[in-house]
């Protein structure tokens, strides 16, 4: 490896290679299908055919006849020695049962039902097709607002569909549409089910040692503090016995957030065969049917209040959420999308009425852009749609609703307090990069000569480190608020810095960014610092919100480890001063012929790092009474400032940092194929001070590569019956390089009051391209007569909705009634 | 998901080959790139007890011109094609290797295993039913050659016995005069296009003397579109002709609706690579260099 070179003041704001890059390019990165154990088995899942039946028996002798087989489990089995997972919905979403293992129904295609264990994992695909289940198909509900209805009701303890249902009314809404000059109404829009697909599928090594009473994983679960919340409860077992550890991870994207009930039974399975190890690896197919798909959601009978200018003066919409068959990390999300409640926008009146249900469908998990995507994409949708009706164009539109930058940092109509930002400016610095001005003669020619062709923009939040006491709004009993991320910083034996996080990256840097501030505050190269990412339950670096998850680690991860080094350096300071009989003020930090050190300004006397641990760790006698309480070794859990919110109300700040993201995309449709064909695309960010640029640069690549799937390619499709008509790459098509435009990067900074760096959370990026590739064929197809009102939208799509405007079969209703 | 246990054989020979697979019986399937076979293994949708591997006989795998035809052996990769200047001289051929699915794809995937497989949805099959192309056999009773319009019968379905083996792909070489083109719709790189259009064709100035177009992936095999042929067969190739064609090949088309696109959009792509491939046969044949690139989603 080459030597680290800062290229600024400080290591942070310093582009750095990363630390982990040399072992992960090399293949010498440690996931969790490389640990091999003694004694291992292996784990593979009977799954449903069928989205929505009852179960009538589950016959596992044939598969337990099979040499090499070590057990089997089945639903009845789980139901029998555990608790139904926790379920976060109040009222009759509290009765929904969840096991691991479907016992009396199954509500989703692909749901467990049974599990079996052998000696290899092609013995256990063997006696996989060997167990026969009964199944008496009942009738499957794979649309929301067709749940609603509760003709068919898939968790019949609850007696419902509905999850949950909450209203958010701020301002004076009646008012202002009363007031309005005009008002537009769009009548259904609708946001697609996908998902992420990571190069590592869900893996899990789960190992229940009878004798020790201890529960061991290795997993690449991504937020596993909260997985073995949900585990020991339904496990019945405390909490301290089990140790959850993660290595390497292969991406996640939020959607490994929801392996918890395959990792209780890899538990139950590990217990059950004596105490062996239980590996389990998902396939790819089992990965797009079965894990967790991202929230899709329909937004009804949205009425939007405008005054003379354009401005947007009050919203009234009714959003009804799907989660799919269960709920698992919901109705979380259902108080999460209000964290960007009125997007990059300045109206101060609403009303959302936010119902989710449940359908014979994957359940969801939280995937980049977690429930705030959807209602950015909504208002997005919005803006451009109004800015049409009244003749704005919509840049000018969103420059008249932006917040503007002086008013930061802004409380939202909802209470959240928005750090910082400057919308206008990165709508300035996105045009200069793609070359507005030149791009709307281009588009005047092409409309000339009757080509489909348009620019948008769109304009998105990325809100990071959220309060946890948002879950008491959807349900005031949910024991959860703040936030908080721990961290311990040391001089080990031969007093090497050694950092260790709870936190659990998959591509985020987080060794590399971790050293660039300990080296900033013991003035030292982060080569010289060794951090130690992956969750270990056993290191003693964690609180219960430990993980990575919601753009956070940057304000959490970050402000424990500073806070930790800090500690450490406070310690390191009073012992020098001892050792070198001076002052502490008269110390200085710097790396001397003896490697890193403390020197004595007035004597030039310094005292190295193995020194100084040294001292503590071996040689304690020297120590003096006063300095007892070094340790050199400093812990520090570091916590949000953050209150409960006003349950009543739902009032309160639910999160600490907003980074945006302003995305400009061309878009040329095809006139022979209706491809859309993205012709220029930028991405600008601003995410306050950031740590390392080209991490950052790298982690907008990715989420806008993500999210331009997301708007073209990527949809979980199910047929009317509950088939998943997706469940491999050829049908999902991921997007690849072949797919991916060029994009432009570009970034303005706004540092953040709220962290002490300046810096804001960011990586998941708001789905940026989904509301821009919205916006531009929105622009590209309005001379049609066509309203964007899908997400997702491909070739096929836009050729069948010119094919139906051409038949006037086209259902989409937008109408503007004008007062002026 | 790993495949159920099978038995690997293999073959040292063409002969061993068949052999081996005649004695082994129903439940015996010859391997050769596997880029087809094995998820199918893996999908336990396909379930032989044993597998004869092709990969290791030698002189199986190559390129080469003789008497007026270009000679493909039957473990001769997709990218071998790709990559060949000799095959490049028949532009289809070169179109179709280089885009069929992705790197890895390519260079395990065979033409031999392409054609016996015969996927409705499969580049070869429909890019070399334009030209003049043969297959030679190698059997119990012996070897035989069968016109490729033949050689596949209906979807996944070929004229080859059990035991019987693809050994060569023979291409005539088209008279000077020709061009052709070969474009495939496709939503994602390792991904089955939509559809496809194959066009061979040969000029006399202007006049369009004779004419092949096939159209992929929208039926259970290759489709000729022989109205469209006879669209353009002696005429001059001018926009109105080259519609007119297209709009024939449509009418040709028999697609279903599934995943990637409904019945009327898959024609609508046909109309579009139609025109396009046609354009660019003509180019080719007028001595023009143009890449023909596959279009993506
Ligand atoms: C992700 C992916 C994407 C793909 N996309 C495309 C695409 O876009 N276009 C395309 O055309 N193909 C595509 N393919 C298929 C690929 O081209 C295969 O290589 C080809 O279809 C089969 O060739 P093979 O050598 O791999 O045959 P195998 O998979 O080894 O065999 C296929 C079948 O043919 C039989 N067989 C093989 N060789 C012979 C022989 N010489 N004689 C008689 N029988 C034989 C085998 O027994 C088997 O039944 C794709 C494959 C994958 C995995």
């Amino acid at each position: 490896m080459t030597e680290a070179i800062k290229n600024g003041p400080t290591w942070v704001g310093t582009s750095l290679p990363r630390k982990e890059e040399d072992r992960l390019l090399r293949g010498r990165g440690k996931f969790v299908d490389d640990i091999k154990l003694r004694e291992m088995t292996y784990l593979r899942f009977v799954r449903s055919p069928y989205a929505h039946a009852r179960v009538l028996s589950v016959d596992t002798s044939a598969a337990e006849a099979l040499p090499g087989v070590v057990c089997t489990i089945t639903g009845k089995e789980v139901a029998a020695q555990t608790q139904p997972f926790i379920e976060m919905a109040p009222g009759q979403g509290q009765k929904i049962r969840d096991f691991p293992l479907a016992v009396e129904k199954v509500r989703y295609q692909g749901e467990p039902v049974a599990a079996v264990i052998a000696e290899s994992a092609s013995l256990a695909d063997d006696a996989a097709e060997l167990v026969q289940v009964e199944y008496e198909p009942l009738e499957p509900v794979v649309d929301s607002e067709e749940a609603l209805l509760n003709k068919s009701i898939l968790h019949e303890e609850a007696g419902t569909n509905q999850v949950w249902t909450g209203i958010w009314e701020f301002g004076e809404v009646e008012k202002a549409f009363q007031e309005a000059a005009y008002v537009v109404k769009i009548d259904r829009m609708h946001f697609h089910r996908f998902s992420s697909t990571p190069l590592e599928t869900n893996v899990v090594i789960g190992q229940w040692e009878p004798k020790e009473d201890r529960i061991q994983y290795w997993c690449n679960n991504s937020f596993p503090s909260f997985a073995i919340q949900f585990i020991a409860a339904h496990l019945m077992v405390h909490i301290d016995r089990i140790r959850a550890q993660t290595s390497d991870i292969g991406g996640s994207f939020g959607i490994k957030i929801t392996s918890y009930p395959q990792m209780a039974v890899c538990a139950l399975a590990s217990k059950k065969a004596g105490g062996r190890p239980v590996k389990w690896v998902e396939t790819r197919s089992e990965h797009m049917t079965a894990s967790a798909h991202g929230n899709e959601r329909t937004f009804r009978d949205t009425r939007v209040a405008l005054d003379k200018n354009g401005e947007i003066t009050a919203i009234a919409s009714r959003h009804i959420d799907d989660c799919g068959a269960y709920p698992r990390y919901e109705p979380l999300g259902c108080v999460i999308y209000s964290q960007v409640f009125c997007g990059t926008y300045r109206f101060k009146n609403a009303r959302i009425e936010f119902t989710q249900t449940v359908s014979n469908k994957c359940p969801v998990g939280p995937n980049r852009g977690y429930s705030r995507m959807q209602h950015l994409w909504f208002l997005e949708r919005i803006v451009d749609i109004c800015a049409h009706e009244i003749g704005i164009a919509p840049d000018e539109m969103r420059l008249r609703n932006y917040i503007r930058p002086e008013e930061f940092p802004y409380t939202t109509p909802n209470g959240c307090v928005y750090d910082s930002g400057n919308y206008p400016k990165m709508l300035e610095v996105a045009k200069d990069l793609i070359g507005w001005d030149a791009w709307q003669k281009k588009r005047a020619e092409a409309r000339r000569e009757g080509r489909m062709f348009g620019i948008g923009i769109g304009t998105t939040l990325d809100s990071g480190t959220n309060n946890f006491g948002q879950s008491q709004i959807v349900d005031p009993n949910a024991p959860f608020s703040g936030n908080s991320q721990g961290a311990n910083c040391k001089l080990d034996i031969y007093g090497e810095v050694v950092v260790a996080v709870g936190s659990c990256p998959q591509g985020q840097g987080h060794e590399t960014v971790a050293a660039q501030v300990v080296a900033d505050v013991l003035n030292i190269s982060p080569d010289m610092i060794t951090v130690r990412t992956g969750f270990d339950t056993e290191r003693n670096v964690h609180t219960g919100m430990s993980g990575t998850y919601a753009s956070q680690f940057v304000v959490s991860g970050l402000s424990a480890v500073h806070g930790a080094a800090q500690k450490l350096k406070a310690e390191m300071k009073r012992l020098a001063a001892f050792v070198l009989k001076t002052s502490e003020d008269d110390l200085e930090f710097g790396t001397g012929g003896m490697g890193p050190e403390v020197k004595a300004k007035s004597t030039g006397k310094s005292i190295n790092y193995w020194g100084l641990a040294n001292i503590v760790n071996v040689n304690s006698a020297v120590l003096s009474p006063e300095l007892q309480d070094v340790t050199l070794n400093c812990r520090y859990i570091w916590r949000a400032n953050f209150k409960v919110p006003d349950k009543e109300k739902k009032y309160g700040n639910l999160t600490l940092t907003y980074s945006s993201q302003l995305h400009i995309a061309v878009i040329e449709v095809d006139r022979d194929t209706f491809v859309p064909k993205i012709l220029d695309y930028v991405a600008v960010e601003d995410c306050g001070v950031a740590i390392n640029p080209r991490i950052v640069e790298g982690q907008v690549y990715g989420a806008t590569a993500h999210a331009i799937g997301a708007a073209l390619m990527e949809n979980c499709v199910y047929d009317a019956v509950g088939n998943m008509l997706t469940s491999t790459f050829s049908d999902y098509t991921p997007i690849t390089s072949m797919n991916i435009p060029n994009i432009k990067y570009g970034h303005i900074s706004t540092p953040s009051p709220f962290t002490y760096s300046g810096a804001k959370g960011m990586g998941e990026g708001g789905a940026g391209p989904i509301h821009t590739i919205s916006a531009t064929l929105q622009d590209a197809l309005f001379g049609q007569g066509i309203f964007i009102n899908e997400s997702f939208n491909n070739a096929n799509s836009i050729f069948r909705s010119l094919k139906y405007r051409e038949g006037g079969q086209l259902a989409q209703s937008v109408t503007l009634e004008k007062r002026v | 998901m790993y495949p159920r246990s099978f038995h690997y054989h293999r073959a040292g020979s063409l002969k061993e080959a068949v052999t081996m697979l005649g004695q082994l019986g129903k439940n015996a399937k010859f391997l050769a790139g596997g880029q087809s076979l094995i998820p199918l293994l893996k999908f336990r949708f396909a379930n032989p007890e044993h597998l004869v591997d092709l990969s290791f006989i030698p002189g199986t795998s190559f390129i080469k011109e003789d008497s007026g035809a270009m000679h493909f052996g039957l473990m001769t990769r997709h990218s071998e094609i790709e990559h060949s200047a000799l095959a490049r001289r028949i532009p289809v051929l070169h179109d179709c290797a280089a885009g069929i699915a992705d790197v890895q794809v390519r260079n395990q995937g065979t033409i031999g295993g392409s054609l016996a497989e015969a996927d409705p949805s499969g580049d070869w099959a429909n890019a070399l039913i334009t030209l003049d192309t043969t297959v030679h056999c190698l059997g119990a009773n012996g070897t035989r050659t069968i016109a490729l319009s033949d050689f596949v019968t209906d979807a996944y379905t070929t004229a080859l016995a059990h035991e019987e083996l693809v050994t060569e792909v023979v291409v005539k070489i088209p008279p000077k005069g020709s061009g052709g083109a070969y474009l495939a719709f496709k939503r994602a790189a390792p991904v089955y296009p939509s559809a496809s259009v194959a066009v061979q064709l040969k000029l006399a100035g202007d006049v369009c003397e004779d004419v092949a177009i096939a159209l992929g992936c929208v039926g259970l095999t290759a489709i000729r579109a022989t109205e469209a042929e006879t669209a353009l067969r002696g005429q001059i190739l001018n926009d109105k002709t080259v519609a007119t064609a297209a709009e024939a090949a449509r009418a040709a088309a028999d697609p279903q609706s599934d995943m990637r696109g409904s019945a009327e959009y898959k024609r609508q792509l046909i109309v579009a690579l139609a025109k396009r491939a046609i354009q660019i046969a003509a180019r080719r044949a007028r001595g023009e260099k143009v890449e023909g690139a596959h279009l993506y989603a």
